[in-house]
């Protein structure tokens, strides 16, 4: 990226890269305490709990790691995802399955405005989406009158996800499929090259005629579709939908992201390494439970351990200045 | 980068490679409308709301919006430091929740006999100026991105917040902390008073000082500080415990107002906030920008609030409207700057 790198602590940096395994061995290990502690953890129920807590978060971050991997951020995923969940509701209740596509069309949409904004206007997409998050926070707020709206009983079109697929939860492997879609994606199109090329060297991508408002434009529609995509897990795991249903999912899902191994920064990384950071997000979630910590306590370790994750698991010499 | 680019005496930074393009006249000309812009939407919508409403153009309701304002603009000034350097502070909300907390209960109080007064108010900012001083160092010596940085910290100050809580709210029973927020000075509440102090100090040390002068360099181009010899590491450190100390302040002022110690303190202050410093026309990418700025955007986005609320506007609308105002200003300022080969992430 940069003829002038000035990291001084390469070599130690060097030292910690352990061919992007350290996710995983990460995750083992975590996996590996909580079990220490209570064996139990490991069985049927939980691990489907696991799955359950998972399935959101992992639909939200399949869809960030494309926009990840370019370098930018998108911070307005969970305020869509509320603003889902309300639509959902009403438009389930009225129109089933038409209605539920049509939710995810619109988010779909929605995510590709936010896209075409960034990259036409040139507008750092820390701030387009911040503007989105109060958007899609003030219209979900009106539009469901800061109330829970309950999903009419039985509606097929939602409460599949609480089926079982070959013994797993139904919404988690629905998310497990979209993620091998997106990875498929990512491998194969030329979009996905296109991902890595902008995220590593974007002067350089442009002068070879990479096409970056479409490149751009596709991975924030991405985005928001699996925003839909999760609000219709959530909706059918609460039965109702609310402005603030998934307000606590930002922060889980863009620390699942980058745990898993993909740099903020850009051009490093993957949406299988997305997978890795979900269990880990998730197992820390649940196994704090398990071991019996302090719920009050729960917050510090999270934050501590998104910061020690990425302190182990950041390529550094892939990075000239952090910022 | 390349050493080939150059770096103009704003701190913008202008790449060696570019197409030429027409479009850089619109660059040369008009040359300051991303800093005239908040300026002129602050009058077009005091000029909009005074005419909408008779309420507006009041003395009763500009004392008001001081009021309104004076939080969110130290907590503007201290994220201005760190956004000028290229990086950024979200750990804001976490660390007011813990100075409300900490400091109820140093203070005169309802739960211990603790009564330290002043040395309560030097030990908010101190647990401020700690948290920032823990960004500074795990962003610069672990070199980690300081948006995840200050995310693990936003969530351990909320974290250590409900630790230290105990079983009931503590109510501040210190008068003369109270009288800070309750008490008057020119029409306005004293916490009027320190922000505007907050301000001229910030803006003083920007314009006037070696940090300032660094904190510019570093967001205009890091690594050439770096040739140059300069201390970078040092300075980013030192923007990070100044927007902490702030925020550190912020919840103390946020505590006089509400005479309790709270959890909550925090709560949706950063999101507008670092919607003011933008909207103000500080660069996210560091280099541009100032507290003078944020203190603009501050006060387009209370202007916005309460003359929505004046015209009665519902709430959730105001909060979509203050969201699609942002998008809407942010890409109009930057119409201009726009260019083929510019990277924005």
């Amino acid at each position: 990226m940069s003829p002038v790198n000035i990291s001084r602590r390469k070599g130690a940096s060097q030292r910690l890269d352990i061919g992007g395994y350290l996710p995983a061995v990460l995750l083992v290990v975590l996996v590996g305490l909580v079990v220490a502690r209570d064996p139990a953890f490991l069985g049927v129920a939980s691990l489907r709990s696991v799955a359950v807590q998972a399935a959101p978060i992992l639909l939200l971050a399949v869809g960030l790691t494309p926009v990840i991997l370019l370098g930018g951020i998108d911070l307005s995923v969970a305020a869509l995802t509320s603003l889902c969940s309300v639509l959902l509701v009403s438009w389930a209740n009225q129109a089933g399955i038409t209605g539920v596509a049509g939710v995810v069309a619109l988010a779909t949409a929605a995510g590709a405005v936010v896209g075409v904004v960034h990259s036409v206007a040139q507008v750092p997409s820390f701030i387009v989406t911040l503007g989105a998050l109060g958007l899609y926070s003030g219209l979900s707020l009106e539009a469901s009158d800061a109330t829970n709206t309950p999903l009419a009983e039985g509606s097929p079109a939602i409460s599949w996800v609480n089926d079982y697929f070959a013994g797993i939860p139904a919404g988690f492997v629905f998310g497990l499929i979209v993620l091998a879609i997106v990875g498929l994606m990512v491998r194969f199109l030329p979009w996905g090259r296109y991902l890595y090329a902008m995220g590593s060297a974007e002067p350089a991508a442009l002068m070879s005629g990479v096409p970056k408002i479409r490149v751009r434009a596709a991975a924030f529609a991405l985005t928001g579709m699996t925003s839909a995509m999760a609000a219709i897990v959530l909706v059918g795991r609460t039965s109702f939908g609310s402005p603030t249903l998934a307000s606590g999912l930002l922060l889980p899902a863009i620390a699942a992201v980058v745990v898993g191994g993909t740099a903020i920064s850009g051009g490093v990384g993957g949406v299988g390494r997305t997978l890795v950071g979900v269990l880990t997000v998730t197992v820390v979630q649940i196994g704090m439970v398990v071991i019996g910590i302090d719920p009050v306590l729960q917050n510090v370790i999270f934050g501590a351990v998104i910061i020690v994750a990425v302190a182990l698991t950041i390529d550094r010499a892939k990075l000239s200045v952090i910022k | 980068m390349t050493l080939n680019d150059t770096i103009t005496p704003d701190g913008e930074h202008v790449p060696a490679v570019r197409v030429p393009h027409a479009r850089r006249m619109s660059r040369l000309l008009p040359g300051r409308i991303d800093q005239l812009a908040p300026v002129i939407m602050l009058v077009v919508l005091t000029a909009a709301f005074s005419m909408l409403n008779d309420q507006f153009m009041t003395a009763d309701n500009w004392r008001t919006i001081a009021n309104q304002a004076a939080i969110p603009m130290v907590l503007a000034v201290g994220l201005t430091f760190v956004i000028l350097t290229g990086s950024i502070d979200l750990s804001a909300e976490g660390v007011m929740a813990s100075t409300s907390i900490c400091v109820s209960l140093m203070l005169a109080n309802s739960l211990n006999s603790n009564d330290l007064g002043l040395v309560a108010v030097a030990g908010g900012i101190a647990i401020g100026a700690v948290f920032g001083l823990v960004n500074g160092l795990l962003y610069t010596r672990l070199r980690l991105p300081s948006l995840i940085v200050t995310l693990g910290t936003w969530f351990i100050g909320l974290g250590i917040a409900s630790y230290v809580f105990p079983d009931q709210q503590p109510v501040v029973r210190d008068r003369s902390f109270r009288s800070w927020a309750l008490g008057e000075w020119f029409g306005v509440s004293r916490l009027v008073t320190i922000a505007v102090l907050v301000v001229v100090a910030g803006a003083v040390l920007l314009r006037y000082t070696r940090i300032g002068r660094h904190v510019y360099g570093i967001g205009g181009a890091e690594d050439l500080m770096r040739l140059a010899g300069i201390r970078v590491d040092t300075y980013k450190t030192l923007a990070f415990v100044i927007a902490g100390a702030l925020a550190g302040l912020a919840g103390l002022m946020a505590t006089a107002q509400l005479g309790v110690g709270n959890a909550n303190a925090g709560a949706d202050r950063l999101f507008p906030a670092l919607s003011a410093v933008v909207l103000g026309g500080t660069h996210l990418a560091g280099g541009r920008g100032g507290v003078l700025q944020s203190v603009l955007g501050v006060l387009v986005l209370v202007v916005l609030g309460n003359g929505m609320i004046l015209s009665g506007v519902g709430p959730y609308v105001q909060q979509a409207v203050v969201g699609a105002v942002i998008i809407v200003a942010v890409v109009a300022t930057g119409w201009g700057a726009r260019d083929r080969l510019r990277v924005v992430k």
